[in-house]
C-alpha cells in the first residue's frame, strides 16, 4: 500500500476537524488522523519480502520492528486522549444541553 | 462556500510538501538498524518477539510513561465525573427490553473464552504476537461483557484504581530490579550472561503487570462512562 494513501486519511481527518459542527465528531476525526499516522509508520516499515519481527528459524529478512513498538504507544495514548475528550463532550451536553459548536458558542455566558 | 475552497486549497498544499518530502521518508526504517534487533534481540532480551523486545527491555522507559499516562488518563475522567448523588448504570445503553436475548446468552458464552484469549495473549507476549497491552485489552473487553449479562451490575472504581496504582508501582519496581542484580536501571533483571530461556521470566512478569494495569484501567474508563449517562 503506498504511503501516500495513507497521507490522505490524515487530510481527510483534517478536512473534518475543520467543518465538523459536532463536538462528538471533531473528537472522532481526531481518531481519524491518528490512525492515518499509525498506517503511515506501518507503510514506512513495511517492505516486500520482510517478514512479521519474531525471531524464529525460518525467518530470513524481518521489517524493523521499532516503528511497530512506537505505535502502540501512539495506540495507548490516543485512547487515554479520546476518552478525555469523550468525557468532557458528556460534561458539556450536561451543561449546556448541546453538543453542537455553534450553539455553545452562541451563549452568552461563555464570553 | 469560499472558505471550504481555501481549506481544500491548503490541505492540497500540504499534500504536496508531503509528496515531495516522500522519497526521504521512505528510506527511514529500511536501513540496517534492523538487523542489530535481529541478530542480538533474542540473546539481549529471552523475547522471540522483538516487537516486545523493544517495548519492555530497549525502550523500557517508553512503556512505563505510556502505562502511566493510561493511569493518569483514568484519574482525569473519574475526577471529571464525579458526582455527589447516588450512581446507577446508564439504562439508555443496556436496556432490558432493548438487548436482545440472543446477544446476552451469546455474551454469557462468549466471557470465558475471550478470558482466556486475553491471557494467552499476556502470556505469550514473548513468543507471539501480542503483549501487556493487547491482551490487557482483550481482557478488558471480555470484562464488558459482564455488564450486559448483568445489568444491575455494581463496580467500585476507587478499588480498581487502588489496585491500578499498586500494579503500576509493580510494574516500575520490577523494571528497577536490574540496578541491584545489573548495576544499570530499567532493564532486564537477569544477569547478562544468563541462558537465554531464563530470561523471559523478567518478559512474563512484566507482561502480567503491564496487561493488569491497561484492564482495570479500560474498566475504569468504560464504568464512568456507563454511570456519566442519566
Amino acid at each position: 500500500m503506498n504511503p501516500v494513501l495513507t497521507f490522505i486519511v490524515v487530510l481527510i481527518g483534517l478536512y473534518g476537524l475543520a467543518t465538523s459542527k459536532n463536538i462528538i465528531k471533531s473528537v472522532f476525526c481526531v481518531t481519524i488522523i491518528e490512525s492515518g499516522v499509525i498506517l503511515l509508520f506501518l507503510n514506512f516499515a513495511n517492505y516486500e519480502g520482510g517478514a512479521i519481527p519474531i525471531v524464529s528459524e525460518d525467518v530470513a529478512a524481518i521489517v524493523d520492528p521499532l516503528p511497530h513498538a512506537l505505535m502502540i504507544t501512539t495506540i495507548v495514548i490516543g485512547s487515554a486522549v479520546t476518552a478525555l475528550a469523550l468525557i468532557i463532550c458528556i460534561k458539556v451536553f450536561h451543561h449546556y444541553g448541546s453538543t453542537e459548536w455553534a450553539q455553545i458558542l452562541r451563549r452568552e455566558d461563555v464570553k | 462556500m469560499s472558505r471550504k475552497i481555501i481549506l481544500v486549497a491548503a490541505l492540497g498544499i500540504l499534500f504536496v510538501m508531503f509528496f515531495l518530502s516522500m522519497e526521504e521518508m521512505e528510506d527511514l526504517f529500511k536501513n540496517d538498524a534492523k538487523l542489530y534487533f535481529f541478530e542480538h534481540g533474542l540473546d539481549d532480551t529471552g523475547s522471540s518477539n522483538l516487537i516486545t523486545a523493544i517495548l519492555l527491555d530497549y525502550r523500557l522507559f517508553d512503556s512505563l510513561f505510556e502505562a502511566g499516562i493510561l493511569l493518569v488518563a483514568v484519574s482525569g475522567v473519574i475526577w471529571i465525573s464525579r458526582h455527589d448523588f447516588e450512581e446507577r448504570n446508564a439504562h439508555f445503553m443496556l436496556d432490558k427490553y432493548k438487548t436482545p436475548e440472543l446477544f446476552v446468552t451469546l455474551s454469557r458464552f462468549v466471557f470465558p473464552l475471550l478470558l482466556m484469549l486475553g491471557f494467552f495473549i499476556i502470556l505469550n507476549g514473548h513468543l507471539t504476537p501480542g503483549g501487556g497491552f493487547q491482551g490487557g485489552a482483550v481482557v478488558a473487553t471480555a470484562i464488558l461483557l459482564l455488564y450486559y449479562i448483568n445489568l444491575e451490575r455494581k463496580t467500585d472504581i476507587s478499588l480498581i484504581v487502588a489496585v491500578v496504582k499498586f500494579a503500576y508501582l509493580g510494574i516500575v519496581l520490577t523494571a528497577s530490579i536490574s540496578l541491584i542484580t545489573r548495576g544499570e536501571i530499567f532493564t532486564n533483571f537477569m544477569a547478562v550472561d544468563a541462558p537465554t530461556m531464563s530470561k523471559y521470566i523478567y518478559i512474563i512478569a512484566l507482561d502480567i503487570l503491564i496487561g493488569i494495569n491497561v484492564a482495570l484501567c479500560l474498566w475504569a474508563i468504560f464504568t464512568a462512562f456507563l454511570k456519566e449517562g442519566r
